[in-house]
């Protein structure tokens, strides 16, 4: 489904340049559940920004499906993420003012395509992470583990082909992080595709396959014994 | 405030330089508009309250009862000799006279015109005016002058006036007058226009003794001292007797028709006309609402940027600072800000004054120890309000959730709730300015190009045709020369002419079958082809001609038998049903007066004063008083050089004025012009303030959102869905901004309006077309920020806090 082509990313500021991403080649396949792993500063997050258009390559081909997404316009990223992506956030990026229905009805909001019944569809998001209960609340009032529980159902309501997730547990303590690694592996296992940065092994270890990260590069890649 | 707090304030005003721009800028500019139109107003309530012992002074006028008549209501002229009449009532009495000022000054066979005002010989001690040379007794020998000392240098530029001659001409032609004192100048700010006072001619004759004490001849303006609110009833409660006993000459039962009311001097200026009265308290609001949008645009961008320093307040928290402290020092930045800001406002007013003074026709200039510890009060109050509230919200700030969270706090929803408020209270008083602007300039304009019910272009008028100085036979001449020139089509001479000129007469026209003495009716005598030269259309019947022998009043004024033309406005005041209808009825009792003509009314006046039911008389000879209008094609030009050569040859020495239709009512178009540019000026300069308050708000919220947006975006908003959303915020508050403002602008200006007699309707396109600039303005101010904020990268967003 995916395919990165020797994909770099140059940061430069007015003294230093800074490569955040080097030859990166990378295969993704549909319903995969890949996670993305190394220290501080490897790159793992630009990679994943990078797969999830909010960031672009500064050389390189990114194939999602048969189109060249490194070469398209910023309004059509915009389509391409409102349709295909998901994403969940280490510091969830809830909106402060909207509800935790209406975050979640934000994952259609941009959504041109989506015809019927959006709130039944935010709906079967609230209660697949079992969140419904807090649909009327703002974020403030709600713990972190269910901040990110509302996070994962605005990234699922749209049915994207892929889920980007970074760092996901790592503002959750023990038993909130299964409960989130929980659902992520439900959702895959329901068929969609996720890809996800972590620092914990174990959580790493959920996922199908797992790569590890230096310095802009990949450096290992390894499938989990089943 | 401590060194640390003047520190952060420092540099927090240096770093932002933008920010501290448009705050402080904006807040000079509300400052400065404030300080101008409040030295407006002051200069305007300020007339005569330098004369001492004002609040003693009253003038006396007369208010007629006189309903459906022209001459209803009050009128600040009396006759001259009233305070004789009074003193002879109450030996007691002090009081004093002027008349209204006019003439010129006659120096090597040429005139020039000067204000020249025969006064009561107490006139100089009654107002306690200083002399700057000269005898305070000057005015008690009959051919004496007084004149001020600007009058003074112009006409004996080098040496001692006192003694010297000066020939005038008022009343009597050419005179030779005495200088036997010379007066201070006066301020600008007095109802007085007199630049030379010469005494009041008594008159021996008994029939002219007569005339001058008809209590419905208004010739003069009287003044007398009451001292207490007792000696004020005690004046008054007199009236009415005095009025039967000396008001035979205006009809029966006197004390029905007239009264005396007394006003104090001071309050005559603003007292006169109630469009000036309107203009004063108008543009006071103006300046007043300006402040206060400046004021409400610093709280509310100091309420948006404290959730940026959120930070600073925690740490100081942190480290010790209670509540209280915090809140001092971010009142304590208000007021220092409110100061930088008056000062701004001062030097910003002082540099426009000299643009304000020539807009508005004005001689302002700014009183500094006046302004001054204003500008400290107000940097103290106005600094302490604005600051408060945002003081509050960061003062409440809890340190630990602000260090903790990643994200600054804004004030929360409330916040929110309350900066959208001060929009639409911003924007809703902007919108109103810019509906009253829209109004103001329509009206005037409108006045401008107005139908006055004749044709106003290629008309011109001589107002000095009726100067004492120029007999029967030399007016005669000159209506012989202006005919010849060749440019001149028609000339006619008339009681009245565009401008409000000649006599202002009316009479009671009594009404077949309908008792009592009838309305009654503005009266205005006029030539040979009026109605012709002045092109006024004919509505039913005919207008007059030589044909018709019993057109000409000349000899037959007294005892009637002649016809009249009336004006359309006449038409149901005499009880007509229709202009044909009025043909041929004879009205006027037992100086019965055929109608033969109704013509359209005619505004020769300001378009704020109504037409009154008119009748017209012709005389074949010249009216007496009456001002020749000639009307002519093209360039006015040569006509005036043509008229002014004829003038010398006939008139000699008299002063000549003349002057178009669009000159003559200048005047009344002025002071509405005036008042509508100063309002535009001060509407502007609120709008940008208003402007500049939803710039700062707008880029503090954008910058506040940033990571929203980032959020937005990574969910497949598109940069026009990110643009749509920040603009659609600002949207709102300027929509229900509109609602404040309709219904604010309906009411001033139908109110407004209502002053003139001639106006254009209130249409729906003024409140429409205000509320479209007005969304026009918020969208391209905000659209900017939008635009560029929603280029931002979503990656880079997402790191933003």
């Amino acid at each position: 489904m995916i395919k990165l082509e020797n994909i770099e990313r140059r940061y430069a500021s007015d003294e230093v340049e800074t490569t955040a991403l080097v030859d990166v080649n990378l295969e993704v396949a549909e319903g995969e559940f890949l996670a993305i792993m190394g220290p501080s500063g490897c790159g793992k997050s630009t990679l994943l920004n990078t797969l999830g258009t909010i960031d672009r390559p500064t050389s390189g081909h990114y194939w999602f499906g048969d189109q060249d997404l490194a070469a398209m316009g910023e309004q059509a990223l915009a389509k391409f993420r409102a349709a295909q992506l998901g994403f969940v956030f280490q510091s969830f990026n809830l909106i402060d003012e909207l509800t935790i229905e209406e975050n979640i009805a934000l994952g259609l909001a941009y959504r041109k395509d989506v015809s019927g019944n959006k709130a039944e569809r935010v709906a079967a998001a609230m209660d697949t992470v079992s969140i419904a209960h807090r649909a009327r609340h703002f974020p403030h009032q709600l713990s972190g583990g269910q901040q990110q529980r509302a996070a994962i159902a605005r990234a699922i309501v749209g049915q994207p082909r892929l889920i980007l997730a970074d760092e996901p547990t790592g503002n959750l303590d023990t038993a909130n992080g299964e409960q989130v690694m929980d659902i992520l592996t439900a959702l895959n296992a329901g068929g969609a595709t996720i890809v996800m940065v972590t620092h914990s092994p174990s959580h790493a270890d959920m996922a199908k396959r797992r790569i590890d990260m230096l310095d802009g590069r990949i450096v290992a890649s390894a499938m989990r014994a089943i | 405030m401590n060194r640390f707090a003047l520190l952060s304030l420092y540099r927090s005003l240096t770093r932002h330089k933008l920010y501290a721009a448009l705050n402080i800028g904006g807040l000079a500019i509300g400052i400065a508009v404030f300080i101008v139109l409040g030295l407006y107003v002051r200069f305007e309530t300020s007339y005569d309250r330098w004369i001492p012992d004002h609040e003693n002074l009253y003038m006396v006028q007369s208010d007629f009862n006189l309903p459906g008549s022209p001459f209803d209501g009050v009128s600040y002229q009396t006759p001259w000799a009233l305070l004789d009449m009074l003193k002879e009532t109450d030996p007691e009495l002090v009081g004093t006279n002027i008349m209204p000022a006019y003439g010129s000054v006659i120096r090597d066979g040429a005139g020039t015109a000067e204000n020249i005002a025969p006064a009561d010989p107490g006139f100089l001690d009654f107002f306690r005016l200083e002399l700057a040379a000269g005898s305070r007794d000057a005015l008690k020998s009959p051919r004496n002058a007084v004149l001020t000392e600007a009058a003074a240098e112009r006409y004996f530029p080098s040496g001692d006036p006192i003694g010297q001659t000066i020939t005038l001409s008022h009343d009597e032609g050419p005179t030779n007058y005495t200088v036997g004192a010379v007066v201070r100048d006066l301020p600008a700010n007095t109802q007085f226009d007199f630049s030379i006072l010469i005494p009041i001619v008594q008159s021996t004759s008994p029939t002219i003794i007569a005339e001058e004490r008809n209590l419905g001849a208004l010739t003069a303006l009287t003044y007398v001292r009451l001292e207490t609110a007792a000696d004020v009833q005690g004046f008054l409660e007199k009236m009415p007797a005095f009025i039967r006993q000396h008001g035979d000459g205006i009809g029966e039962n006197p004390d029905e028709m007239l009264s005396y009311v007394v006003e104090p001097i001071a309050d005559f200026h603003l007292g006169t006309a109630d469009s000036l009265r309107q203009t004063v308290a108008t543009l006071g609001i103006v300046g007043l609402v300006t402040l206060l949008i400046a004021l409400t645009n610093y709280i509310n961008l100091a309420t948006a940027r404290a959730g940026l320093r959120a930070r600073e307040v925690a740490m100081r928290k942190v480290l010790g600072a209670d509540r209280s402290k915090v809140m001092r020092q971010f009142m304590g930045e208000a007021i220092l800000t409110v100061a930088i800001a008056s000062l701004g406002g001062l030097i910003l007013a002082e540099l426009g004054l000299p643009f304000v003074n020539a807009t508005g026709g004005l001689s302002l200039d700014i009183p500094y120890a006046l302004v001054v510890p204003a500008l400290v009060v107000l940097a103290i109050v106005a600094g302490a309000l604005a600051g408060f509230y945002p003081a509050m919200v960061v003062s409440r700030f809890q340190p630990a959730a602000v260090l903790a969270s990643s994200r600054s706090p804004g004030g929360g929803r409330g916040g929110a709730r309350v900066r959208e408020a001060l929009v639409v209270f911003q924007f809703g008083l902007s919108i109103a300015f810019m509906i009253g602007t829209a109004v103001m300039m329509a009206q005037t304009s409108y006045i401008r190009n107005a139908d006055l019910g004749f044709e106003r272009e290629g008309l011109l008028v001589l107002s000095t045709f009726n100067d004492p100085g120029l007999d029967d036979a030399a007016k005669g001449t000159l209506m012989a020369r202006f005919r010849e020139i060749p440019q001149v089509t028609s000339v006619t001479a008339a009681t009245m002419a565009v401008g409000g000129s000649g006599s202002n007469t009316g009479e009671n026209m009594e009404l077949p079958g309908v008792p009592g003495p009838g309305p009654s009716v503005r009266k205005i005598d006029i030539g040979d082809k009026f109605f012709e030269t002045y092109g006024i259309r004919t509505v039913a019947g005919r207008v007059f001609s030589s044909e018709f022998g019993r057109d000409d009043a000349t000899e037959t004024e007294d005892e009637g038998n002649f016809n009249i033309v009336i004006n359309r406005n006449a038409v149901p005041v005499m009880g007509f049903d229709s202009p044909e209808d009025a043909i041929g009825k004879v009205v006027g009792g037992d100086r019965p007066r055929t109608i033969v003509g109704v013509v359209d009314n005619v505004r020769y006046t300001s378009a704020r004063a109504e037409i009154g039911p008119t009748f017209y008389v012709y005389k074949s000879e010249l009216p007496d008083f009456a001002i020749a209008t000639l009307r002519f094609t093209g360039d006015p030009r040569p006509v005036k050089e043509a008229v002014r050569a004829a003038w010398q040859e006939s008139a000699g020495a008299l002063p000549l004025g003349m002057e178009t239709t669009d000159e003559r009512l200048e005047t009344f178009y002025e002071d509405d012009e005036r008042t509508a540019r100063l309002f535009a000026i001060g509407a502007g300069l609120a709008v940008l303030i208003g402007m500049v308050g939803l710039w700062g708000l707008a880029s503090f919220n954008t910058a506040r959102r940033v990571k929203e947006i980032g959020i937005r975006k990574s969910l497949g908003a598109s940069a026009t869905d990110i643009v749509k959303l920040l603009v659609g915020q600002f949207m709102r508050p300027v929509l229900i901004a509109n609602l404040i403002a309709w219904p604010l602008a309906y009411f001033a200006m139908r109110t407004w309006l209502a002053g003139f007699d001639d106006r254009i309707t209130l249409s729906p396109l003024f409140f429409i077309g205000a509320s479209l600039v007005a969304i026009a303005i918020a969208v391209l101010t905000v659209l900017g920020q939008s635009l560029r904020a929603s280029r931002t990268a979503p990656a880079w967003a997402l790191r933003h806090d």
